[in-house]
């Protein structure tokens, strides 16, 4: 939980709604709507994503007492994942190789073993135990600044798209691009200086427009 | 023999090893490869304004070299400074990346001497002194995240109090960072950016000007006035 100690590394966004909501009401609504829920072992979902509480992420009831601290709301984005290592893939499969000559007294086909490969994927899924991770979120009520803690670009561009859909939202990174818009800046004042990045860096944007 | 030679010769053309003149393509395959460097090159710079980005810290890189304070944040004084390595980033040219390591890497000839060349500072790690306190943050200028942070000294010693102080410090840092890029959206937006910033920047990297000239300028200006 990086929130509450270790590595200091988050994104910045900040959110806006498209229309006037009670806030409390819609963060305890999309919540819900997006919890996390565990992988099914029977499926073949390999990978379960969802918001959790931030200091105990098996729950998923957000009472007011576990979802806010002062001013923020505090949450966390949970990961569970099940990897089957190739090389405990590939021993079993050799073990069976092994043994189906040993029994028919020939190679097995390719048919055969991409059946038997599948058959293995799946005894060794349901044996193998999910990995969780968990990415926190500090949601400024206040301010509308969200902060996602998570070094992973992938996983943070997951949970701006599961914030947005969860809340009805729209979540903006906080670079120049968007502080020039938010402060009322023209678009076109910022265009590349040629002086600074050569006059390929203007062709580049005009190229691009 | 001959007829090895001429499916030899016929294999190589189905390869694309060579073309129909019998000439080598590997000078053009080269071209590609240094083709595909630009465009990838082209797509990170337009991304989400990243240009932006990299002129907002080479801008700061400049600014903050006197020293001394950039800004008033509530009622203290911040100053930045770069320490440690850069990533710098361009265009054209045959170098589309360059890291310079070292505590005075930073601000050092060579990397002037890059960002004359054209490339833009794409990323870095910097000191933040607001009063007392210190702040440390890698930062890229795509996204503007803050990275590997240190945060001032905690005070407080309950757990709750500590999660709340630890938020704090790390909005407040947020906050100076935006701070910056205001400041730095201002100075872009006038009429002296073109006329006199860029011009001493360049100046600078050229190593024909301290950067704080053009500071020690504008604060006698304001001084007069």
């Amino acid at each position: 939980m990086p929130i509450l100690r270790g590595a200091v590394t988050f994104a910045r966004y900040r959110v806006e709604f498209k229309e006037r909501v009670d806030l409390k009401r819609a963060l305890s609504r999309g919540l819900k709507t997006h919890a996390f829920e565990p992988l099914d072992p029977k499926s073949e979902e390999a990978r379960a994503a969802g918001f959790a509480e931030l200091e105990n992420p098996e729950l998923i009831e957000f009472s007011a007492g576990a979802l806010y601290y002062g001013e923020r709301a505090l949450f966390t984005w949970r990961v569970d994942q099940i990897k089957i290592p190739g090389a405990q893939l590939k021993a079993a499969m050799d073990k069976w190789t092994q043994t189906f000559e040993r029994e028919q007294d020939r190679k097995p086909s390719r048919g055969e073993k991409t059946a038997q490969k599948n058959e293995l994927r799946d005894q060794l899924r349901k044996r193998a135990v999910p990995v969780t991770k968990t990415h926190d979120l500090a949601w400024n009520l206040k301010t509308g600044d969200l902060q996602i803690w998570s070094a992973s670009r992938k996983v943070v561009d997951e949970i701006v798209g599961a914030v947005e859909t969860a809340f009805q939202a729209r979540v903006i990174p906080q670079v120049p691009g968007s502080i020039a818009q938010a402060a009322g800046y023209d678009d076109a004042a910022f265009k590349p200086t040629a002086e600074l990045a050569g006059a390929e860096a203007v062709e580049a944007i005009d190229g691009a427009a | 023999m001959a007829r090895r030679e001429e499916a030899r010769a016929e294999a190589a053309f189905l390869r694309g090893d060579v073309g129909v003149d019998g000439g080598s393509t590997r000078g053009e395959d080269e071209k590609d490869q240094a083709e595909l460097e630009r465009d990838r090159a082209r797509e990170q710079f337009v991304r989400g304004r990243t240009w932006l980005g990299r002129e907002f810290l080479t801008w700061l890189l400049w600014r903050s070299e006197p020293g001394d304070a950039l800004l008033t944040h509530e009622g203290e004084g911040l100053t930045v400074l770069f320490a440690g390595r850069v990533v710098l980033r361009g265009l054209h040219g045959e170098v589309s990346e360059l890291s310079a390591k070292g505590a005075l890497a930073p601000y050092s000839e060579q990397v002037r001497r890059a960002l004359d060349a054209g490339l833009l500072l794409h990323s870095a790690r910097l000191r933040f002194t607001l009063g007392e306190r210190l702040w440390e943050a890698s930062l890229d200028a795509e996204f503007l995240d803050v990275r590997s942070a240190k945060l001032p000294a905690l005070l407080t010693e309950e757990e709750d109090d500590q999660i709340s102080e630890r938020l704090d410090l790390a909005d407040e840092l947020s906050k100076l960072i935006d701070a910056l890029v205001k400041a730095f959206l201002t100075a872009r937006t006038s009429k002296s950016w073109g006329k006199e910033t860029v011009p001493s920047m360049k100046r600078w990297m050229q190593g024909e000007e301290k950067a704080s000239t053009l500071v020690d300028r504008a604060k006698r200006v304001k001084a007069k006035g």
